[in-house]
């Protein structure tokens, strides 16, 4: 009996921690972004960079959102990045051929569907480590979208592919805000009401486990796979529709971004631990930083360092406080 | 599992390694290369091959004892740039180091990477290759301090150090390969810290268990793993005759590639460098023989990631112990 009330006042403890983590990390983001329009004034407050950062943040967003549930359930996909690029390249190269607007879309979704199911493939049923799979498909999707282009950037212009970057909900929200908060919402129902979502917690907690009780493991890890090629392909309309063209450059080094914001978010490597609300301040306070830097003028390749340096003290500074609880059980 | 592998001679138990599959892919894939194409088999080409692959092999010889320890490299690509860049750059008009100083230098900045990579990934506890995600990008930007020297190389020995031909015929980074392939299978084979490297591969824990400084072992691993870097990124820059900061950039796939290709798992314990050595000969046939048949540069790109998929599917296949249900 006292077991039992120890291990839930330890449960009820840790609610609290974890929703303790993304208080802290939302009051972080409010003091940066305090500190950020004080130092970087007359430009980082204005409308002229904040809603160009909101919708550059859309797309990151959105996918990381849906990555999130691919990490908890103790995968990762590194292919997100190619995604988008292949998509991107798709949709202008479509787009081009006179395809209307509507179609190109549907196929470029449908091309990311195919893409998370290829890579769900390679993880549930061939049983190739997902970093390593992904790592592979990301350079497949980059050399198709290289292929398809040849290299080259198309432009891409339509109405509706407009719309999804750059189109405007009653003249003043921006229509990837909109989805991105849509998205948010979405995967928070799945993560935190529904059954789908306290199925991705146990498998990344204990696959065996999960298995044992019944739950078709793999079934869910291909379905969050699939989810994650869908995403990262809207991620590619809405950064086609961003800047008007599609080129297979398009989201080079993007997993970085987001696997650290994610990580940085408070979800485990190894899957079983982490929030969507996490991730959703993990990317905000990204992108306020990498916007405040190019503000300030650094050369993207300092960036690059910065970018490198964050993901490794993120993942440092959690693993870190994962010893330190170890230690204190 | 030990009595099982006392009952094959050594023969069986090579025949039971990837590597005679290895071999016959070679095979097939040189008879295939010749009858499509006239330039294949003649002695430019081969040497071109061979000459072409020092890079890589070099790269790989790291790479192969990183993985068999279980760990992860994927900064080598710019841990070799940045040794390029660095070296190039000491080697300037106006600079001009003498070579042995740039040789201790970019052997120096290797070691030091791998050092703080083994350091990170040991001490810290971050995964592998989130680590070497993190480096590489790190490292390919500090790269970038130097981009607008476009240094020239000018200097004899290091401009010979990757383009000399023995006798006219046989590139001597080759020699380099095989040399460094060799010291490493038999310090693998008869040092402590080569067996040491084995059982950290195969069970971490265990090996921890059984007194092995492990950390310590991995760390090694990693500084080794950065000397090759350096090396490589010496021969870049001669073979290639100046210092760009984007040399060496997505060396990691092509190694990657490679080294599972040759039969190292991964997730470490098992590989050897006669099969590392027929995969980099296998992969850069690959390369080459996609050039002379004019595919074009995108879609060999394509292929190349296939490939790595294909790899370690097949890896992933060979060694599922039973069906996995989750």
């Amino acid at each position: 009996m006292d077991e039992i009330e120890s291990a839930t006042s330890t449960a009820v403890k840790k609610q609290k921690t974890r929703f303790n983590n993304t208080v802290i990390l939302f009051i972080i983001l409010a003091v940066m972004f305090a500190l950020f329009s004080y130092i970087g004034r007359p430009f980082f407050f204005s409308r002229l960079n904040l809603i160009p950062m909101l919708n550059n943040l859309s797309f990151i967003g959105i996918v990381a959102a849906v990555l999130t549930m691919v990490m908890i359930s103790g995968e990762i996909d590194f292919s997100v990045g190619g995604n988008i690029g292949l998509t991107a390249c798709l949709t202008a190269l479509l787009l081009e051929r006179g395809l209307p607007g509507w179609l190109v879309v549907i196929i470029a979704l449908c091309g990311g569907l195919l893409m998370g199911a290829f890579n769900g493939m390679l993880v549930t049923v061939v049983g190739v480590n997902s970093i390593m799979a992904t790592i592979g498909t990301m350079f497949i999707w980059r050399g198709i979208g290289y292929t398809l282009s040849n290299g080259e950037s198309i432009l891409a212009m339509n109405p509706v592919i407009d719309f999804i970057g750059r189109g405007f909900i009653f003249r003043v929200i921006p229509f990837p805000i909109i989805l991105l908060v849509v998205f948010f919402l979405l995967t928070y129902v799945i993560m935190n009401q529904s059954k789908w979502g306290r199925r991705i917690y146990a498998i990344g907690a204990n696959p065996i486990a999960s298995f044992l009780s019944g739950i078709n493991v793999k079934r869910v890890k291909f379905i969050n796979f699939l989810f994650c090629g869908f995403t990262a392909s809207l991620g590619g309309l809405i950064l086609t529709s961003l800047s008007a063209v599609g080129m297979p450059q398009h989201g080079q080094g993007l997993e970085l971004v987001i696997v650290s914001s994610i990580i940085l978010g408070g979800t485990a490597l190894g899957g079983g631990k982490g929030q969507i609300l996490g991730t959703l301040a993990g990317v905000l306070i990204l992108s306020i930083l990498y916007n405040f830097l190019t503000i300030m003028n650094i050369y993207y390749f300092y960036i690059q360092i910065v970018q490198g340096t964050v993901l490794i003290l993120v993942v440092s500074t959690y693993e870190i406080r994962q010893a330190m609880a170890r230690r204190r059980i | 599992m030990e009595k099982i592998e006392r009952k094959y001679s050594a023969f069986m138990n090579f025949l039971r390694t990837p590597t005679p599959t290895l071999i016959g892919i070679y095979i097939v894939m040189l008879v295939l290369f010749t009858l499509a194409s006239r330039n294949f088999l003649t002695i430019q080409n081969l040497k071109g091959i061979f000459n072409n692959f020092a890079v890589f092999g070099i790269l790989s010889a790291g790479v192969t004892i990183v993985m068999i320890g279980g760990g992860f490299d994927l900064a080598i690509g710019s841990t070799a740039g940045l040794a390029g860049i660095v070296s190039a750059v000491l080697l300037m008009k106006g600079i001009e180091v003498p070579t042995p100083v740039v040789f201790l230098v970019a052997i120096a900045i290797g070691c030091s990477v791998g050092l703080i990579n083994g350091l990170i990934i040991t001490k810290v506890g971050i995964n592998p290759i989130i680590t070497t995600l993190g480096t590489l990008a790190v490292i390919r930007g500090v790269c970038y301090f130097w981009a607008d020297l476009n240094p020239r190389i000018l200097n004899v020995f290091i401009q010979n150090l990757g383009r000399i031909y023995v006798g006219n015929v046989f590139p001597i980074t080759t020699i380099y390969i095989i040399a460094a392939f060799v010291i490493l299978s038999l310090i693998l084979k008869f040092t402590r810290f080569g067996r040491d490297l084995f059982t950290i591969g195969g069970n971490e824990n265990l090996a921890r268990l059984a007194g092995i400084h492990v950390d310590r072992i991995k760390i090694i691993s990693y500084v080794i793993s950065g000397f090759f870097c350096s090396i490589a990124g010496l021969i870049l820059i001669s073979q290639l005759g100046s210092g760009r900061p984007e040399y060496g950039t997505g060396a990691e796939l092509e190694v990657l590639t490679i080294v599972v290709l040759g039969g190292v798992v991964v997730g470490g314990g098992k590989g050897n460098y006669l099969g590392v050595f027929i995969a980099l000969v296998i992969i850069q046939t690959i390369s080459n023989g996609m050039v002379l048949l004019d595919v074009p540069v995108y879609i060999r790109m394509v292929v190349k990631g296939a490939l790595l998929v294909l790899v370690i599917s097949i890896d992933a296949l060979r060694n599922r112990k039973n069906l996995q249900l989750y």
